[in-house]
């Protein structure tokens, strides 16, 4: 099913006793983008994942990858590498033998495992026993299990949790280039900012429901509605769109910043004939908007 | 499903498990045939079946092998490694068939260990009295393979229980709870028998001691049946239950 989306969610409902975990959850992700799964803690994001996964049973509706069921899955380990929060490893057993079970399982040959290994550059601890791994090596070590089968997918469960300025780093760049050479990224967190530099696409959920779903410049210009403009008549454009009724302030050398979107700016100043160097919306209170978003619903 | 089964294996002998078990086969066996040999008159310990009796404690690795089978299913549930293996085997129910296989095997194969050190133990400390050996007869190897096919049967029982009750500690607790003080409460009934230790044990003694066991056959058929009953329950708990 080549034109399935990678992952398709259809009013996923799940109850934990007479918790509502998810409730009625709709959303799909396109491929080949990063897409940030947001929402506060608790607000049924690890569940969706695990239902996503298989780990978790719907209590209705259902999560398909690639079009499928995730036990329907012919290949699970080439369809989808999973790297979830609570992703823990036998204390005793080795990094490189907890990949080789694993590999082993899903009929991939042995060198496969020192491949991941080196990807994610964890060779030189592999052989030692998982227990006494930092939390940024079993991070690592999760990812490398997530790649063994080449997947185009990755479902990364709150991979930022606990990992130092380094991990992060780290775990944003390896993103960044599974991305780029045509890989789908689906990753949650209840921060906003650890996502904010790497997705295109936001999906933000609150109480086991859907709040938004939208480019991440979109929810970008939500934010104050506002745009920066770059004019060298700056001046000019100020009056104009006060004249419109739009606050604008001088903020630097021909640069403007606007309470109103890109499209209204752009409306005025070409009705007034003004060169625009620079037009964008803009971003500086994105957790503003993350919180305001998900600080409504019921009590 | 042969991968998944040589993935279990692979589990058994990449973390220490199989050492700590196989230590503990021998501090007991050391134990046990240490004091019988040093306690018995020697007129005692060179009637063959007093022998026979002696290397019978091999047959302790078919507890021990129990342990490994409940460690293997509900261990999973302990370490959280049980998401990782479900990821790439979402058909639970394989999961659970390819566990039972492989506990039976390892469990074979810690009573091979066991039956072999027993062995070799009592000969060396029975030849240091001088009792002439009678270890070479078909008592003492009957026991000894009733041992391993019942440690084998003993690893399966131990992944159908703990795939039922999901809590390594607290199968680990019950079973020896159950075989400790259960089974002698069933016999105030008298229908201990039918009990899984006791069936367990008419495998082993392959109908030496007939007093209160059944003949090996019944006893193989009545055990054969608690590891498809608690295969079958454990794998509906396993399937039924999220992942979290």
């Amino acid at each position: 099913m080549a034109d399935a989306p990678p992952v398709d969610v259809r009013g996923l409902t799940k109850r934990f006793g007479s918790t509502l975990a998810v409730d009625d959850l709709t959303f799909s992700i396109r491929r080949g983008r990063i897409t940030g799964f947001l929402g506060p803690n608790g607000a049924g994001k690890s569940t969706t994942l695990r239902a996503l996964l298989g780990l978790v049973r719907p209590s209705s509706g259902e999560a398909r990858v690639e079009g499928l069921r995730y036990p329907e899955l012919p290949d699970p380990l080439g369809a989808v590498g999973a790297v979830l929060e609570a992703h823990t490893f036998h204390p005793g057993r080795s990094g490189r033998n907890h990949l080789r079970v694993l590999a082993t399982a899903a009929g991939l040959p042995a060198a496969r495992v020192d491949e991941v290994l080196a990807e994610v550059e964890l060779t030189a601890a592999a052989r030692r026993r998982a227990g006494g791994y930092s939390l940024g090596m079993r991070q690592r070590l999760s990812v490398a299990g997530a790649l063994l089968g080449r997947p185009g997918l990755l479902v990364l469960d709150e991979p930022a949790n606990g990992l130092d300025p380094e991990g992060i780093r780290w775990l944003r760049n390896f993103l960044r280039s599974f991305a780029a050479d045509g890989g789908t990224v689906l990753i949650s967190s209840h921060v906003l900012a650890e996502v904010a530099q790497i997705a295109d696409e936001v999906v933000i959920i609150h109480r086991g429901r859907l709040v938004a779903q939208e480019p991440l410049e979109v929810l970008t210009a939500r934010s104050a509605g506002g745009s920066v403009v770059r004019s060298p008549e700056a001046e000019r454009l100020r009056a104009r769109l006060a004249g419109d009724g739009i606050e604008a302030a001088l903020t630097g050398d021909g640069e403007l910043r606007a309470a109103a979107p890109p499209e209204r700016v752009g409306e005025v100043a070409a009705a007034a004939g003004i060169v625009l160097h620079e037009l964008r919306a803009e971003g500086a209170s994105l957790e503003e908007v993350f919180l305001e978003l998900t600080a409504e619903g019921p009590a | 499903m042969i991968r998944l089964v040589r993935a279990e294996l692979l589990k058994l002998v990449t973390t220490r498990l199989l050492l700590w078990l196989g230590l503990l086969i021998v501090g007991l066996e050391v134990l046990v045939i240490s004091l019988r040999v040093s306690q018995d008159s020697l007129v005692s310990l060179a009637e063959a079946r007093n022998q026979r009796d002696i290397v019978s404690i091999a047959a302790v690795s078919a507890l021990v092998s129990l342990i490994l089978g409940i460690v293997s299913s509900a261990g999973e549930y302990a370490h959280g490694t049980v998401s990782h293996t479900f990821l790439v085997a979402p058909v639970r129910e394989r999961v659970v068939a390819a566990k039972l296989v492989a506990a039976g095997l390892g469990g074979a194969a810690l009573a091979l260990f066991s039956a072999a050190f027993a062995w070799a133990f009592a000969a060396l400390l029975l030849s240091a009295r001088s009792v002439t050996l009678h270890l070479g007869s078909a008592a003492v190897l009957r026991v000894l393979l009733g041992t391993i096919a019942a440690a084998a049967i003993t690893g399966a029982l131990g992944v159908g229980f703990g795939a039922l009750v999901r809590r390594q500690t607290a199968a680990v607790v019950v079973a020896l709870v159950w075989l400790l003080v259960g089974e002698p409460l069933l016999s105030i009934a008298g229908i201990e028998g039918f009990a899984p230790g006791h069936a367990v044990a008419s495998v082993v003694e392959a109908g030496e001691q007939g007093s209160n066991l059944l003949g090996f056959w019944e006893g193989l058929a009545v055990v054969c049946g608690y590891v498809a009953a608690f295969g079958a329950l454990g794998t509906l708990a396993v399937t039924r239950s999220d992942v979290s």
